[in-house]
């Protein structure tokens, strides 16, 4: 979808409602992210960040409002939800490899089954994707063996292997010990070397600044500030941002 | 006796098989995300688990007959022994089996279905490859457990006078007089054939548990 100015949105979310019975999770949010780009959503628990980035493919659906990936329109209930992810991939805070599969056989299980490459050609690039997230030797494991940044790893070469335009990670680091979140950044910083679109939600706030195109600041079910890193975590405007950095800094 | 032996466990086997079918059923229902299904599949559950078997087993073989022939009338139903224990085994077994599926998946972390559906799969899919492989362990012993528990329930089902062991033992009683000797060879068969069953049971959930 193109705006006003003849960029390309890859998501173009417009008054987004979001409620979970009588709660009101998202009131009302209206974004465009362009292709390319890197968005960090930051705030508070409860702020409806991960609620949010659910929305981008379903995982929740709108209340109200519409959300248009690559130009589907995903709120459209006739639209097969199915296909739209298979250009989505999506990093979890609990990883959620499949306990009962291999590394391996993660990796190429969505690939195989729905018909986008042979066997030999998911295996081959499955193995491609460990080695680059260097851990092509637990390739025969099963997730029980990793541990928690080798685990994350993976599930994000599990993704990669869809070869998805748009990548949404909600928290990929917050279950971690503290000596792992550096492995998981550094491939997830690697991947913004490639031109891919990345939402993230994320507490690490150094990343932030380091590979965002955009901040994005939410509280209470709004999008209460956004900028570039400089601006929005160095030099907040709003009452609400102030306050919050000054916890997590 | 080893042919009535014999017929206690077809019962049980064929009793099993719908039970398993039913089970599936009824317990895919109660995980649907549709209110109307999980009404179903808990009312279902709900009927049988209220009824003794042995009323079961009664209105199955005498009271569905009747009230096609009798009361709706124009039909001549009847109904064998061991069709109608065949029914009363696999609709109490499958209630329970249907409880049992049905807590196996809900054990299965919410996560690995959001996982495999964001990759695109559809959630039919999901499930085949991703929830039920897993359902599947947790759910192994108490699926044995039940699977016992129906084996022992055939003997509830002399009562409609299906030539089953406790029947058949019944007979063999009353025209030996040996009680003692009768009712002794009857246990022991029956627990060699459970004991049999349990021991592949374990077996069975240590080979799935490689991996693990």
């Amino acid at each position: 979808m193109l705006d006003a100015n003849g960029v390309v949105n890859k998501i173009h979310v417009e008054n987004l409602k979001k409620n979970f019975g009588s709660l009101e999770v998202l009131k009302d949010i209206s974004l465009d992210i362009r292709e390319g780009e890197v968005v960090v959503v930051i705030g508070p628990s409860g702020s409806g960040k991960s609620t949010l980035l659910r929305c981008f493919n379903r995982l929740e659906e709108a209340t109200a409002g519409k959300i248009v990936v690559d130009g589907i329109d995903i709120t459209d209930r006739k639209v097969n939800i199915n296909k739209v992810r298979e250009n989505i991939g999506m990093v979890f805070q609990h990883f959620n490899l499949f306990n009962n599969m291999n590394i391996l056989d993660n990796m190429t299980l969505a690939p195989t089954q729905l018909n986008k490459c042979s066997k030999d050609e998911a295996v081959a690039k499955a193995k491609a994707m460990l080695e680059r997230v260097g851990l092509i030797d637990k390739a025969d494991s099963y997730p029980s063996q990793l541990s928690g940044g080798q685990k994350q790893r993976v599930a994000i070469a599990r993704a990669l292997c869809m070869e998805p335009d748009i990548m949404l990670f909600d928290e990929p680091t917050s279950a971690l010990d503290p000596e792992m979140v550096g492995e998981v950044l550094k491939v997830m910083k690697d991947l913004t070397q490639g031109g891919m679109t990345m939402v993230i939600v994320t507490h690490e706030m150094g990343f932030a600044r380091e590979v965002a195109d955009r901040v994005i600041f939410m509280d209470g079910g709004y999008i209460v500030e956004q900028g570039t890193p400089e601006e929005v975590l160095l030099n907040p405007k709003e009452a609400r941002t102030i306050d919050f950095l000054d916890k997590v800094l | 006796m080893l042919t009535a032996l014999g017929r206690t466990l077809l019962l049980a086997l064929l009793g099993l098989f719908f039970a398993c079918i039913i089970g599936l059923f009824f317990g895919m229902l109660s995980v649907l995300k549709n209110r109307a299904c999980n009404i179903i599949s808990q009312v279902f559950v709900d009927v049988i688990r209220g009824v003794p078997m042995i009323v079961l087993a009664f209105f199955i073989y005498f009271g569905v007959p009747y009230l096609f022939n009798t009361i709706i009338g124009g039909f001549n139903i009847t109904l064998t022994a061991l069709q109608a224990g065949t029914a009363c085994l696999a609709l109490n077994c499958g209630a329970y089996m249907s409880e049992i599926i049905r807590a196996g998946i809900q054990s299965v972390d919410k996560g690995q279905m959001e996982a495999a559906r964001s990759l695109g799969l559809s959630y039919g899919k999901a499930m085949k490859k991703v929830v039920l492989p897993q359902a599947i362990r947790t759910m192994i012993p108490s699926i044995i457990n039940q699977f016992i528990i129906t084996l022992k329930d055939t003997s509830i089902l002399s009562v409609i006078g299906f030539p089953e062991l406790v029947n058949t033992a019944k007979n063999v009683q009353a025209n030996t007089f040996m009680a003692f000797q009768t009712w002794a060879i009857v246990g022991v068969m029956y627990l060699i054939v459970i004991t049999i069953l349990s021991r592949s049971a374990k077996l069975l959930e240590r080979r799935l548990n490689v991996g693990r």
